[in-house]
């Protein structure tokens, strides 16, 4: 859509038989059905979930293509015996995705095209087309030709609304004002076109598969088949100068369960080793069941890798990264993510916000904490009551006291006046006092203390005095 | 407690967008509640807020500095700069100008040097950056005092760093050694320390991140408030001289925007002639021409007493500039074209007998009750204000013409702030505050606009927030509203006024800044039409208006093809019955402001008899009246229901008819914006300049926020002398719906003349009236469906538009019968076509070709051109049915023109088939197909091909609802092409609908 507004990519049912439909402005969407529950949509995430499930197809197939956006094709020649006919096979297909709660249409003809447009307009859920049988085609819509959107306006307009309606037409008229296109999408879907039965094939992809035909369910074999899988990936990855940061394992059992394991590397990886070394914890947990007939190996988030020049520049920070990588990779798949970490800045001005957490090889930013607000060494993670006694409104204290000891004040700078983040608290609960005067001081023994207070002079809120770190 | 003063001289208002957070009003009460002895506003690189300032501390009787804030691009040091007096405010406004004029609208681009053309007589502070990188910005402090000895000063504020202490003796060691005193300042972004989370998220929206990544954009704390004296001498407790400099600079800078007076320009008067006098002659050669039987008595005396009027308030020169104006628009010599330019004003000096005779309106003195009494008993000090509405078509000739007579440096268009709405506030709070489109969706989309203006402050009320389906009471919900409320009403950027033109006698950019529009070539200054108002400069509007474009072409048709002699507007013979008669029946789709559904249902109950009826229809059906519940007894009383009485003051107070001469002419009902305001002088007992803000309040919705304040002294002013709260409750909310929609009986009446006018032609016309409407597309109310089909049921006969008859204009071709003519509907309603594209067309049409072929060939269009025209099923009288010359045109080759050799040939060598190959076409795909290319059928109503299926769900047809049988309460079901749906702000929650079918309309209404 050309406009910016933002449309509906998917409806359920019920949100269908409240009159929405995809294409609709969310804004008239919402007009119709203010209750709608809305869910961004994630087409990358939909083009992965199409690739899964063309793998999951390999069962049926050997030669499975996606049809981005929402369809899967399957070079059936040869494999339908396998489960007593075409009809049977469609059949099975569509229970088993009806199991996992996947609606789907099929239908099997002698051409894409035609296989195409029948599963998209047939009248039924499932059509199977005989052998040179084009007059199923003939009432469906000029769009199930798969043509252009403004050619098939075009079309209807001039009352050319079927197939049928095409055919009727002499084929010169048509190409003269419709162009090739046109002609040879109706020449593929009628099966005429040569080139209309070469099956597409599909798209090179980081992935590796191991086909058996007696199932394996050992440990070892799975861990040996685990292995091959990833020596001939490796390879390919070496051949294209690349690397993964994902590696994932899919174990379909012969009760068409899958099991899926995956491994994670900090920096892009396909060391064979380290791969399986990396797996081979993960492996034990893979029940087998009665059996695996189909382990696939998939490296993702594919990178470019080059050897690292090692020792000849220490300095490099990028080598000193991939040095400390292996490292990093084995505790993280060890402990997990979320134990190994690194601090760096937050952009705060309340004290204990302006650290984060970071992944651990995570490049050091740029950003700094200002030179001018002085910070202690150490700060406490809470900060520590103490008892002070200072001149109102807003000079330093002259003496506090703290684990039991009394500290007079020889020097003090401040207040650097703090306020609550107040996006961070309830709305009712923002007072405009709600502020920390933050004093550096220093006692008579040179020790240097950061102290706050907390309630501002002439407010509600009761003074109190906070010691929140050291200085060196 | 010693008495401390203080001046504030470095406060950022919102008028520095998306910088300041609070309203030059809110800084200057607090200012004065805080007891600060003066204070500035000192946007960046702007005096666009200055003018409000001024009048709000002027109201609260507080000392004003105007200022701004230089930033340079050249890294200099920011510098806030007080001109001493007028002459140095003029190089001020003159260097905001120059560095305006240098980029894109919406900026500013100063250098140093700049300055040192325009720095004489002004006082500057430096402002330390906040990083003090002591060579750079010593040598630059060195280098300023040098260029400017004795009028600069060193700005040192307290903002609670961690350093300020260290710093500040840091400053006051640098002023020092450079021999610049050091002053305080606070440094102000609010009048309130509250204010701090809308200032974040004004941050946020101007840094485009949310308040989680904003991180050190934001300030650390609440500091950046107005402080009062004491707690400024306190915290610059070690340096009372950086206090006390305050009221030096303060007092150094006398000057105050009330020294701009009002310099007319003095063009129009010819050498050696008073103003005055030459508008004396002009007025009594204009009463001999308006009035050729000699002028009447009446309007002899009333001229003479506004001629005096204007000799003692010495504006002769307005009205002389206003009258040259549109004497150049009449004037068919000074054209390109040949043709004259509609025009006509309004306003309160408009309908003066003396703008009667100069041409300006109109509309006859006589026939309205002299509305130009008020205008001369208020004693406002304000300038006469008329707007000028022009052809829609043709004001930008006006415009250049203004731009040619006076010259770009002393004529520009003032100013629009774009003020936050409840939209864009909740939809710019929400992503400050990272909340998901969908929340902020919803929240926006249920406001329709109704939020605000009626409820009290305007701001969101629950009811809205639990309609949108999210919960008042949650937290990030009930934040962002309240951010949102508080950011209604800010001004968001500022924009090119519609046609407000300001002139001046000596340079313009010596008394406002001027900056480049987004339009090319155009220049507007930063000031907005209150502000010319405030400060009493000479504006003109000049407007464009739909209704003049489509009368002037009316008056042409009718030239050509009935032999009517009529040139203008005051040519149509007044007081015509029949098309009283026509509009009492509501009959009025397509008529100048009565064509709505309100209007029309009005018409029949208000009756209209003479002009003045129609002075009041115009302003009844607005929300103003409608919101004060003044609609149904002004009915009552017109229709003798009731007695015409008049509210009183207790005895005490005044005389019981003090409202008599007010209300009279509205028999003892308010209905104009006028009278409004007079009532809150002479009931309320408001002073002039208070009602002269009560008006401004009104006008700047919720802008300054001034409204409660208002309110309470009206109600309880009139409470006070006596009236009944009730009334006085009911005149307020009328005043408070006027708001922005005012309109005050002087506009009424010119408007009401364009009613009685297009009423004549509609009545007298019909053909021509079609004709015209449709020619001045888009304007009004209707739909060309709707215009075409009034003008069939008039008996008007319209024929489709075709290759071989259509111009580009809708046209008039002779009908079999009767004196009306046929309307051929013209090109220009061919969806997708351009003129260009038609002007070929008939061209080739000219040299014989009619078929698409032909066509394609000859006038070298386009296939798509020829597609589109097919598709509008213009080519019938070639015998080709819309299908057909499709499927023609579709042959044609895509390249935009043809081979020369024959096309005719490739036609039959490639063995194209029959024409009638093609799947024969319903004629109810005809009209829907005529509905999306000409966006309307002569072939049939689409209902049409429904009805039995509707009457099989026992659905009625619009005219079946009129029949006796229905009677009140019955359930009924209707169904129809939707006209046009409304939501007024007046009517809570309820929405007005209109279905079309075949036999009629029906009007729905949704609560």
């Amino acid at each position: 859509m050309a406009d910016n507004a933002r449309r509906l990519a998917a409806v359920d049912a019920i949100a269908a038989a409240a009159g929405l439909r995809p294409g609709q402005s969310m804004t008239d969407a919402l007009a119709l059905c203010p209750q709608m529950k809305i869910v961004e949509a994630e087409p990358e995430e939909d083009q992965r979930a199409l690739t899964r499930l063309a793998d999951w197809c390999l069962r049926f197939s050997p030669a499975v293509a996606v049809d981005a956006p929402d369809g899967i094709l399957l070079d059936i020649d040869g494999c339908a015996h396998l489960w007593g006919g075409e009809e049977a096979l469609a059949h099975a297909m569509l229970q088993r995705l009806a199991a996992q709660d996947i609606p789907a249409r099929a239908a099997i003809a002698d051409t894409f095209g035609a296989a195409w447009a029948l599963a998209r307009y047939g009248a039924e859920d499932v059509t199977i087309a005989a052998h040179n049988d084009t007059r199923r085609l003939a009432p469906l819509p000029v769009a199930a030709l798969r043509i252009d959107e403004t050619v098939a306006d075009q079309l209807r307009h001039l009352g050319l609304k079927t197939i049928a309606h095409l055919t009727a037409m002499p084929r010169a008229a048509l190409r003269k004002r419709f162009g090739a296109g046109l002609m040879l999408q109706l020449a593929r879907a009628l099966g005429e076109e040569e080139g209309a039965l070469i099956f597409r094939t599909p798209p090179a992809r980081w992935i590796e598969r191991a086909v058996f035909a007696e199932p394996i369910s050992t440990p070892e074999a799975v861990a040996r088949i685990i292995t091959d899988l990833a020596v001939r990936l490796c390879a390919k990855l070496d051949e294209y100068g690349l690397g993964a940061l994902r590696f994932d394992a899919a174990f379909h059992r012969c009760d068409g369960e899958t099991t899926r394991r995956t491994v994670r590397a900090a920096l892009p990886l396909r060391d064979i080793k380290r791969l399986a070394a990396l797996f081979a914890p993960k492996l034990e947990s893979v029940d087998p069941g009665f059996g695996v007939e189909i382990v696939t190996l998939t490296a993702l988030r594919v990178q470019p890798l080059t050897y690292a020049q090692a020792d000849l520049d220490q300095a490099n920070p990028q080598a000193a990264a991939a040095d400390l990588a292996p490292f990093v990779d084995r505790l993280v798949n060890r402990f997990g993510a979320e134990r190994v970490w690194r601090a760096t800045v937050q952009e705060s001005h309340v004290p204990e916000r302006a650290v984060t957490r970071v992944a651990p090889l995570t490049p050091a930013t740029k950003r700094l904490w200002a030179s001018c607000q002085p910070r202690p060494v150490r700060l406490f993670a809470r900060p520590h009551p103490i008892d002070a006694l200072a001149v109102a409104p807003d000079d330093p204290p002259f003496l506090f006291r703290w684990q039991g000891r009394a500290h007079r004040i020889r020097n003090a700078e401040g207040p650097e006046r703090i306020a609550a983040e107040w996006w961070r608290k309830p709305w009712s609960d923002n007072e405009i006092d709600r502020v920390r005067d933050y004093y550096q001081v220093e006692d008579e023994a040179g020790a240097r203390f950061w102290l706050f207070r907390t309630g501002l002079y002439g407010s509600e809120r009761p003074t109190r005095w906070w010691l929140h770190g050291l200085f060196a | 407690m010693n008495a401390c003063t203080y001046a504030e001289l470095n406060v950022t208002s919102n008028f520095s967008f998306l910088l300041g957070a609070s309203h030059a009003r809110e800084l200057v009460e607090t200012a004065k509640a805080l007891g600060l002895s003066a204070i500035s506003v000192t946007d960046r690189n702007t005096l666009s807020g200055i003018v409000r300032a001024h009048a709000a501390a002027k109201e609260n009787n507080l000392r004003f500095l105007v200022g701004a804030r230089l930033d340079f691009i050249c890294g200099a040091p920011s510098l806030l700069c007080f001109p001493k007096d007028r002459a140095a405010y003029g190089r001020l406004t003159k260097l905001l100008s120059i560095g305006q004029l240098r980029t894109k609208k919406g900026e500013c681009e100063l250098r140093y040097a700049d300055i040192l053309e325009h720095g004489e007589g002004q006082v500057f502070v430096v402002l330390p950056p906040a990083q003090l990188d002591f060579q750079d910005f010593n040598a630059w402090l060195a280098r300023i005092a040098a260029d400017f000895p004795g009028s600069v000063y060193l700005s040192a504020s307290r903002l609670y760093g961690a350093r300020d202490l260290k710093r500040l003796h840091q400053l006051s060691a640098l002023a020092r050694e450079a021999g610049v005193p050091m002053v305080a300042t606070g440094d102000v972004l609010y009048h309130h320390p509250g204010r701090r989370p809308l200032q974040d998220v004004l941050t946020c929206i101007r840094e485009k991140c949310t308040i989680a990544e904003a991180g050190f954009k934001l300030e650390a704390n609440a500091e950046r408030h107005l402080k009062s004296p004491r707690e400024m001498a306190r915290l610059f407790a070690a340096h009372p001289d950086a206090i006390a400099r305050t009221m030096e600079i303060a007092e150094r800078c006398a000057f105050s925007l009330d020294e701009l007076r009002y310099e007319y320009p003095n063009e129009p008067v010819p050498p050696g002639k008073t103003p005055q006098k030459h508008l004396e002659d002009l007025t009594w050669a204009g009463a001999a021409w308006r009035y050729p039987k000699g002028a009447p008595d009446k309007v002899r005396t009333q001229l003479r007493k506004e001629l005096d009027f204007i000799a003692e308030r010495d504006i002769p020169q307005y009205f002389l500039t206003v009258h040259d104006i549109v004497r150049w628009a009449r004037d068919p010599s000074t054209k390109e074209n040949g043709k004259a330019i509609l025009c006509q004003g309004r306003g309160s000096a408009a309908n003066s007998a003396v703008c009667y005779c100069l041409g300006v309106t109109a509309v006859d003195p006589t026939e309205t009750k002299l509305l130009f009494e008020r205008f001369l008993s208020k004693e406002r000090s304000e300038p006469p204000d008329i707007d000028v509405d022009f052809e829609h078509e043709r004001r930008e000739e006006v415009i250049q013409y203004i731009y040619a007579r006076y010259g770009r440096h002393r004529a520009a268009i003032c100013a629009t702030v774009i003020h936050y709405r409840q939209r864009s506030a909740i939809r710019d709070v929400c992503k400050a505050m990272g909340l998901t489109e969908d929340v902020s969706a919803a929240l926006a989309n249920t406001v329709w606009g109704s939020w605000g203006g009626q409820s009290a402050g305007g701001a969101m009320p629950d009811t809205h927030v639990r309609q949108a389906g999210l919960d008042p009471a949650n937290a990030e919900v009930r934040r962002a509203v309240d951010l949102a409320n508080q950011l209604l009403g800010f001004p968001r950027h500022l924009s090119q006024h519609v046609g407000g033109f300001v002139l001046t006698q000596n340079r313009l950019d010596e008394t406002v800044p001027i900056g480049n529009a987004a339009m090319e070539d155009r220049t507007f200054l930063e000031w907005d039409k209150d502000d010319i108002d405030t400060l009493g400069l000479m504006k003109v509007d000049v407007l464009a208006l739909g209704m003049l474009t489509c009368i002037s072409r009316a008056f042409a048709l009718m030239r050509a093809h009935h032999e009517t002699p009529h040139e203008d507007i005051a040519e149509i013979p007044a007081e015509d019955k029949a098309v009283y008669d026509m509009l009492s029946k509501g009959d009025s789709v397509g008529v100048f402001q009565v064509e709505s559904r309100a209007q029309m249902s009005m018409l029949p109950r208000l009756k209209p008899e003479t002009f003045y009826d129609l002075v009041i229809e115009v302003a009844i059906v607005r929300p103003g009246p409608i919101q004060g519940g003044m609609v149904h007894p002004y009915l009552r009383r017109r229709n003798k229901e009731e007695p015409v009485v008049y509210p009183a003051p207790s005895p005490t107070h005044g005389p019981a008819d003090e409202l008599e001469g007010i209300l009279g002419r509205t028999l003892g009902v308010p209905l104009f914006q006028e009278q409004a305001m007079a009532i809150a002088i002479t009931a309320a007992g408001f002073s002039s300049e208070q009602a002269n803000g009560l008006r401004r309040a009104m006008a700047t919705f919720r802008g300054d926020g001034n409204m409660p304040k208002y309110r309470d002294l009206f109600i309880q002013g009139m409470a006070r002398r006596g009236y009944a709260p009730d009334f006085a409750q009911r005149c307020y909310s009328q005043i408070e719906g006027f708001g922005s929609y005012g309109f005050p009986e002087s506009h009424a009446a010119s408007f009401a003349k364009l009613v009685y006018v297009s009423a004549w032609l509609k009545h007298h016309y019909p053909d021509v009236f079609c004709a015209a409407l449709l020619n001045s597309q888009p304007m009004g109310f209707y739909q060309p469906a709707q215009l075409v089909r009034d003008a069939r049921e008039h008996g008007v006969e319209v024929r489709a538009p075709d290759v071989r008859f259509s111009d580009w204009d809708c046209t008039l071709e002779s009908a079999e019968t009767g004196k009306l003519k046929a309307v051929r509907l013209g090109l220009r309603l061919v969806r997708g076509l351009g003129q260009s594209e038609a002007q070929k067309l008939i061209a080739a049409r000219g040299a014989g070709a009619l078929t698409p072929q032909d066509i394609a060939r000859k006038a070298g269009l386009a296939r798509g051109v020829l597609e589109r025209i097919a598709e509008a099923d213009a080519f019938r009288s070639e015998r080709l049915d819309r299908r057909t010359a499709l499927w023609r045109a579709s042959a044609l080759k895509g390249e935009r023109t043809l081979e020369r050799d024959a096309p005719l040939l490739a036609y039959i060598a490639t063995g194209e088939p029959q024409d009638d190959a093609l799947p024969p076409m319903r004629l109810s795909e005809h009209v829907a197909e005529d509905y999306r290319t000409i966006s309307l059928s002569l072939k049939k109503h689409p209902c049409s091909f429904f009805r039995r299926a509707l009457h099989a769900r026992g659905v009625f047809q619009a005219a079946e609802l009129e029949e006796d049988r229905m009677i009140n309460g019955r359930r009924v079901r209707v169904a129809g092409l939707v006209l046009n749906r409304q939501r007024p702000g007046t009517a809570k929650n309820v929405m007005f609908a209109t279905l079309e079918d075949e036999s009629g309309i029906a009007n729905l209404v949704f609560w």
